[in-house]
């Protein structure tokens, strides 16, 4: 730290202004590493935590992620250009069913991740208006893998606002995903809505069965 | 085997003659917008291609690739996928010259000599455990794409999986290309191509059992879910963006590109 500010100091002033972008940028990479950190730390104690019953530990991701995760903005973004189409009363349906799905979504895997380990990876990197942070994910008897979280600042607090594995973003798959169901059903929104439904009626019964 | 080239033609015969997607309404952007960005105008026709393929996967590839999981054991396994990625390598090192990579070339030649000889004719990946020098995927379609051919409309090939016409003409290339596709004649080098053939499609299949699963079983519409997932990872692959290693039988096209399509592998 002490070097580097020195070699700054070294450069000259033609480069100040530069150094003292970069200065704030790191800051919020460092402000979005640590959110994260803590993030991924409550989400394995809660995955971890075999203890507690089935619904205090879904009870406890829930509540992790809704402190988290940005869900009305992920929401939004995913229902894409049908938000607009669709009437407050399926607006404010679809929000209620995205967040169950996203919560349903984790703890139908808890049988399958017990044992995670979350680790920060080495590169955290800015982008146009977020931070990606890079995370290894490992679970018993199976290959590491790497996963990048972008943050968001939303009214000023750390939000997740996408998560990407191998180069694929989750928001973009599921926008991709839903408009298909839309699409597929000749532009009907409640189409999508109780596809959702049964989805997690689905979820919630592989919950039962796989702990 | 008929040429890729013939098989892409007539497929495209038979995307036209099925006819294509409904235009969007012109009057709205963002309806016009998605219809770029999915950039799969033949979309009724990949969708019939589509459910054949999962007709065929569910009697044949899938059940193919679990009993094999079942029956042989993981060394033995991986010793069969670490064989197919050493017999690729000439092709990789082709496609990082042509893109200009020489220390990923450096890398890929590298390891096929350690490997060929210290890891026993490519059974072992001694360059990548105890040289640390890992393996990387490259292919014609990436080259294509590095420099400069547009991918073309989305194309869903039953057993192949999702591509395009570029990654289809670089799968072709990346055939007609293997010093090994010209390497003798007669009846036990016929029956060695098709045993090679046979286990790419087997071991990859096998590496995508979880993930796949996952999409059929979660997936309000599996189609969408993979035209989506395999556009995003291919354009993570063609920049190179991604340091973790594609699977040693990564081809130029389909399923093949690589394990975890969705976060949990």
């Amino acid at each position: 730290m002490t070097s580097s500010f020195h070699r700054r100091l070294l450069l000259g002033t033609g480069l100040g202004l530069a150094a003292a972008g970069r200065a704030s940028a790191q800051q919020d990479i460092g402000r979005a590493a640590s959110f994260i950190q803590a993030t991924g730390q409550d989400l394995v104690a809660a995955i971890n935590d075999t203890r507690a019953d089935l619904p205090t530990r879904r009870q406890r991701v829930a509540s992790v992620l809704r402190k988290a995760v940005d869900i009305e903005g992920v929401g939004r973004f995913i229902l894409g250009r049908w938000w607009r189409q669709a009437t407050p009363q399926e607006q404010q349906d679809y929000l209620k069913l995205f967040e169950e799905t996203l919560i349903r979504n984790l703890s139908a895997r808890f049988g399958e991740y017990q044992g995670v380990r979350f680790s920060l990876g080495r590169s955290q990197q800015r982008t146009e208006d977020d931070v990606l942070v890079n995370t290894i994910i490992e679970r018993p008897n199976s290959a590491p893998f790497a996963l990048d979280w972008r943050v968001g600042d939303i009214n000023g607090q750390p939000k997740v606002v996408d998560v990407i594995a191998e180069g694929t973003s989750l928001r973009l798959t599921q926008r991709s995903e839903y408009s298909a169901v839309i699409q597929q059903n000749n532009g009907s929104i409640a189409a999508l809505l109780t596809a959702m439904r049964r989805q997690i009626q689905q979820l919630s019964a592989r919950e039962q069965g796989g702990r | 085997m008929p040429s890729p080239h013939r098989f892409a033609a007539a497929l495209l015969t038979l995307a036209l003659l099925a006819g294509c997607a409904a235009r969007p309404d012109p009057t709205d952007p963002d309806a016009v917008a998605e219809f770029k960005q999915n950039n799969d105008p033949l979309e009724p026709f990949n969708r019939t291609m589509f459910s054949i393929h999962q007709g065929i996967d569910k009697v044949v590839l899938r059940p193919v690739a679990v009993a094999y999981r079942d029956v042989v054991p993981q060394p033995v396994r991986a010793g069969v996928s670490n064989v197919l990625g050493n017999l690729r390598t000439p092709v990789i090192l082709a496609n990082d010259m042509l893109q200009g990579e020489p220390r990923r070339a450096g890398d890929t030649l590298g390891r096929f000599l350690i490997n060929s000889t210290l890891g026993l004719g490519g059974i072992f990946d001694v360059a990548g455990d105890h040289f640390g020098v890992r393996g990387h995927s490259e292919d014609y379609g990436q080259t294509l794409a590095v420099w400069g051919v547009g991918e073309g409309a989305y194309l869903f090939i039953p057993v192949l999986g999702p591509s395009n016409p570029r990654d289809l003409s670089g799968f072709g290339l990346g055939i007609a290309s293997d010093p090994l596709t010209w390497v003798g004649q007669g009846v036990t080098v016929d029956v060695l191509t098709g045993v090679r053939a046979g286990m790419t499609v087997i071991d990859t299949r096998e590496s995508l059992i979880e993930p796949l699963d996952a999409v059929n079983r979660d997936s309000l519409d599996p189609y969408a879910v993979l035209r989506s997932a395999y556009r995003q990872r291919r354009n993570a692959e063609i920049t190179n963006r991604l340091d973790n290693v594609a699977p040693a039988n990564a081809g130029a096209t389909g399923f093949g590109v690589g394990k975890g399509i969705v976060p949990n592998p």
